[in-house]
């Protein structure tokens, strides 16, 4: 496959030259504060880092609702973000001609929450430093896709350490025009490998109670879920957890009610409404403040439930979502 | 309806097409079939319009089962509607599966003309249950 050779400089050079149009964004990351966080840009890439080690939200989230054909974003972000973008257009929850989503090689990440000094400039010195810190967060280490092969052009890191960038879409392409250095044949093995799928998936409702004990309905999983993209949730109004006089009726018609009220059915059809399009990105676990194993439940089932329909979400941007369409030769053993 | 007597029995809701499956259980009616009081049918504009948060919602707020009814595959008054149907409930098959709760969903396929049928697959479920006992019931 054709590349570029690139290196970071390279990369904020791209990006200043892209700036420089009017209507003009970058969405990346940005070495502060000792960590890295996410920023948009207008004016100048001033610290922009491609990678970021340190895990506090799923990017994308920001890029929802996007719709303005007049600006023009590149995104330069992680593949579980890059996944997360490709899962809203197929949702009609951005637009896509508007962006340029390019995903660089991931090697996991921690917490945002720890404390840990990681070489940020060095890819491979990197990769060795989060493996040997044990520190990797469980959804970093049972990733399906930590390859910058995604969205509509890509940075990979080869076994030397030397960055790549590759187009895969038109749209790609354009990024890759961007970049100075000439086109050559791009090397065959890279740092990292393919995803590592875990088993499938099984639990039982005894597990479930017991790890939900402590959940407090803050609802910040589905908050900070990139795909979790409905403006009125189930969850908004009344019907679903009801609130005085009517919450009290059901306590009477009940009988004894475990607080607070309606967290199984809460987690239950979160887990089935981001069942196709979630990309196991561990944002949810991230921003839980009781420490609840979300992720292992979201990822666990929708995998088990992309798999029945031999999907994978943000695999590619004209796979439609198995909810959305249908075969009508299928599922003969769906009826009771 | 005392709560007492209410907790012996096995309650079942169910989500009827108005196309078809709930006319099935109304021409049950009025054939004199019957079946058993536990079960409560909603009716429903098509089985595609049942969100399973719907089905989530009736399993921990006190339903043993539920049942989702629409017209056979192909028949479907709004041409395609059960074919979503059929994947969104398979989906939530899968995942009650996945909590080892498989047995209380049921999908079912009934037409108009098919009130034994439907009076046959809702006994079924409600015995299935029974036996079962009443595991992981709510409240």
């Amino acid at each position: 496959m054709k590349g570029k050779r690139v290196d970071v400089e390279a990369i904020r050079a791209a990006v200043k030259g892209f700036l420089a149009k009017e209507g003009r964004l970058a969405f990346g990351f940005v070495e502060s504060n000792g960590g890295v966080r996410h920023q948009i840009q207008r004016t100048e890439p001033r610290d922009l880092t491609l990678f970021n080690p340190y895990f506090d939200l799923n990017g994308v989230l920001y890029l929802r609702r996007f719709f303005s054909k007049d600006a023009r974003i590149l995104a330069i972000l992680r593949p579980c973000e890059i996944r997360a973008y490709m899962e809203l257009t197929k949702l009609t929850q951005v637009e896509r001609t508007s962006i340029i989503a390019v995903s660089v090689d991931c090697f996991g990440s921690v917490s945002s929450k720890e404390d840990l000094k990681l070489p940020l400039g060095e890819p491979l010195a990197l990769k060795s430093a989060l493996e040997a810190s044990g520190k990797v967060r469980y959804a970093c280490t049972l990733c399906r896709e930590p390859r910058g092969v995604l969205g509509d052009a890509g940075v990979r890191v080869d076994a030397e350490g030397k960055l790549w960038a590759q187009a895969y879409t038109p749209i790609g392409e354009e990024f890759l025009e961007l970049l100075d250095s000439s086109e050559e044949t791009a090397p065959d093995s890279f740092a990292i490998a393919g995803g590592r799928p875990g088993d499938r998936f099984q639990s039982d409702m005894e597990t479930f109670s017991k790890d939900f004990a402590k959940c407090i309905m803050c609802m910040n999983c589905r908050d900070v879920c990139p795909v979790c993209y409905c403006i009125d949730c189930v969850f908004q109004g009344d019907e679903y957890v009801p609130k005085g006089d009517a919450f009290i009726n059901k306590v009477f018609r009940m009988g004894d009610t475990a607080l607070p009220l309606g967290k199984e059915i809460f987690h239950f059809i979160r887990m089935y409404h981001v069942s196709q399009t979630c990309v196991g990105c561990g944002a949810c676990e991230e921003a839980c403040p009781q420490r609840i194993p979300v992720t292992k439940y979201m990822k666990g089932t929708s995998e088990r439930l992309q798999a029945l329909f031999s999907y994978m979400s943000g695999r590619s941007f004209d796979e439609a979502i198995p909810y959305l369409t249908f075969i009508e030769d299928e599922l003969k053993d769906a009826e009771d | 309806m005392s709560d007492d007597a209410k907790r012996d029995g096995v309650e079942i809701v169910g989500f009827a097409c108005s196309y078809c499956s709930f006319k099935a259980s109304e021409m049950a009616g009025s054939l004199r079939l019957k079946y058993p009081e536990g079960v409560k049918v909603v009716q429903v504009p098509c089985s595609s319009r049942v969100d399973p948060a719907f089905v989530i919602k009736a399993l921990f707020e006190g339903a043993d089962g539920v049942f989702v009814a629409g017209c056979h595959p192909g028949d479907c008054h709004f041409i395609k509607g059960n074919y979503y149907t059929r994947r969104k409930m398979a989906g939530l098959k899968e995942m009650l599966n996945t909590f080892d709760i498989k047995n209380r969903l049921k999908l079912f396929w009934v037409s108009a003309a098919e009130a034994r049928r439907f009076v046959e697959k809702v006994e079924k479920m409600y015995n299935e249950l029974k036996d079962a006992g009443h595991e992981g019931k709510k409240g």
